[in-house]
């Protein structure tokens, strides 16, 4: 995007015909991708796109929010925060295939010396009236675990690390589930978890099994829009003004020099 | 006094297409589309996380129902738009769908602006999106002026009990036929709010203008 503007200046001339066909044409071909930081012993970092400070001091238990990007492969890095950026030398570097109009939760997950990605598709679609929602087992020494209502059945059955489940519908409400041993265990409560209508949601485990928690992320809300722009303006500019005069200019040229002819013929 | 004559009829025709020229030249132009031309601008986001540290600190499992409470919806959302420093400076906001033709809805005048009611609200993570015209019969309309937006700049939306405040980013002014729609009334994963007028040249045969400005703005947290 920096190389982009950057060129956009130099067409200064050429801006409000080339540059709104290039950021429009951008618009439909942008993949969403969110960070998370789920590496407990790592310190906060520094995340590098194609060479470009994209993300800074991003501590751990955090993450970025959908950053809109380009569809494309991209070179993702990830350094301590503050260091200085060198191609190659991050602590973790993958090449991040995205598709247009579809989002990614890229996690930085284990420990520090094994730090990984793990990437998943995020869902931006839910059935009307229903909640959606998956979880994510970004704890490096947690056992495999299931997700379920406590006292009832499992929602998630087996979840190892590092994995992101796929997406289960439910109707929405609140619910009081458990992450719990396959043996029924209860390793956390997750009481009064709220599930609203028309929106996904993506539950992740982290830190170590001795202090695990939760990071609950809204993936999408679904809401309407429109088939086509609106028509926004209810007067219409006087065509007719400039093309009268242009007529009435060559009018009254022809009958000018239609006089200038007879006069000399005359 | 033929030759006289002829030079004379000769200077008076100059001398009128002088005039002629100089009227064409001079001749209104359409103003909306002379400033649509030199609109677009983007900033690069404040990262997200700078305000989410204290929120997820106290996330410890019981408090995990935050991202639905955060979504709850307010009754009425939005009754009022103020942009302080250009005019109008208030204006009143209808709320309004889609039309037959499946555009977004507008209002029938000139001086109150549109929110899409079935889209997000203004303050839910998504993209509230206001309309408002440019123009009406008598001339300037409500979002006349939206082009003097600048990156910083602030839009406080009033509902019935509360106010928001946003702060605008981006402002581009977009072909019609490459509108991106369902992105600039899409998802995003923090609260935004779109104006959208018309601008670009007037194209009689659709009988709208040929391009829309839109103006992005993120929800100032407090």
């Amino acid at each position: 995007m920096k190389k982009l503007s950057v060129s956009l200046v130099a067409m200064l001339v050429l801006f409000s015909l080339l540059a709104s066909l290039v950021m429009a044409d951008n618009h439909g071909d942008m993949a969403k991708v969110r960070v998370l930081h789920a590496s407990p012993d790592a310190p906060a970092v520094d995340v590098y796109v194609n060479g470009d400070l994209t993300l800074e001091e991003v501590p751990f238990k955090t993450d970025s929010g959908y950053l809109e990007v380009p569809a494309g492969t991209h070179d993702v890095e990830v350094f301590a925060a503050g260091t200085e950026y060198a191609a190659g030398e991050g602590v973790l570097q993958a090449d991040l295939e995205v598709e247009a109009g579809k989002a990614y939760t890229v996690a930085a997950a284990n420990l520090l010396e094994s730090i990984e990605f793990v990437v998943a598709e995020d869902s931006m679609e839910v059935t009307e009236g229903q909640a959606k929602i998956r979880v994510g087992h970004l704890s490096p020494d947690a056992p495999a675990v299931d997700v379920g209502i406590i006292g009832g059945d499992a929602l998630f059955s087996g979840a190892e690390f590092p994995s992101i489940t796929d997406y289960a519908e439910v109707d929405p409400g609140t619910y009081d589930l458990e992450i719990r041993l396959p043996d029924g265990t209860q390793v956390l409560p997750l009481e009064g978890t709220e599930l609203a209508a028309d929106t996904v949601y993506s539950v992740f485990a982290v830190n170590t099994v001795d202090s695990l928690e939760v990071i609950a992320l809204v993936d999408y809300e679904a809401a309407a829009s429109p088939d086509e722009m609106p028509t926004t303006g209810l007067g219409t500019p006087e065509q007719s003004q400039s093309m009268w005069l242009l007529i009435g200019g060559a009018l009254f040229l022809v009958a000018a020099s239609g006089l200038v002819w007879r006069k000399r013929f005359q | 006094m033929g030759l006289c004559g002829e030079n004379d009829f000769n200077k008076l025709a100059l001398l009128l297409t002088a005039v002629f020229l100089a009227g064409c030249t001079a001749a209104p132009q359409d103003e909306v589309s002379v400033r649509s031309a030199e609109v677009g601008y983007a900033v690069k986001a404040e990262p997200a996380w700078t305000e989410q540290p204290k929120e997820l600190e106290k996330a410890k499992a019981v408090e995990k129902e935050k991202p639905a409470a955060q979504s709850k919806q307010a009754a009425n959302p939005i009754n009022e738009l103020n942009q302080p420093g250009i005019a109008p400076e208030t204006s009143d906001v209808t709320h309004l769908g889609v039309t037959d033709s499946g555009e977004m809805a507008v209002p029938d005048n000139g001086e109150e602006l549109s929110w899409f009611s079935p889209g997000y609200q203004p303050g839910q993570r998504g993209r509230a999106v206001i309309a408002g015209h440019v123009d009406d019969l008598d001339g300037p309309a409500v979002f006349w002026d939206l082009t003097e937006l600048e990156p910083g700049d602030e839009i406080v939306v009033a509902g019935d009990d509360r106010e928001l405040r946003f702060k605008v980013h981006t402002m581009e002014s977009v072909p019609l036929d490459l509108a991106d729609v369902d992105s600039v009334f899409g998802y995003h994963s923090s609260p935004e709010l779109v104006l959208i007028t018309c601008s670009g040249t007037y194209d009689y045969d659709r009988g709208t203008r040929e391009e829309r400005l839109i103006v992005y703005a993120s929800l100032v947290q407090d």
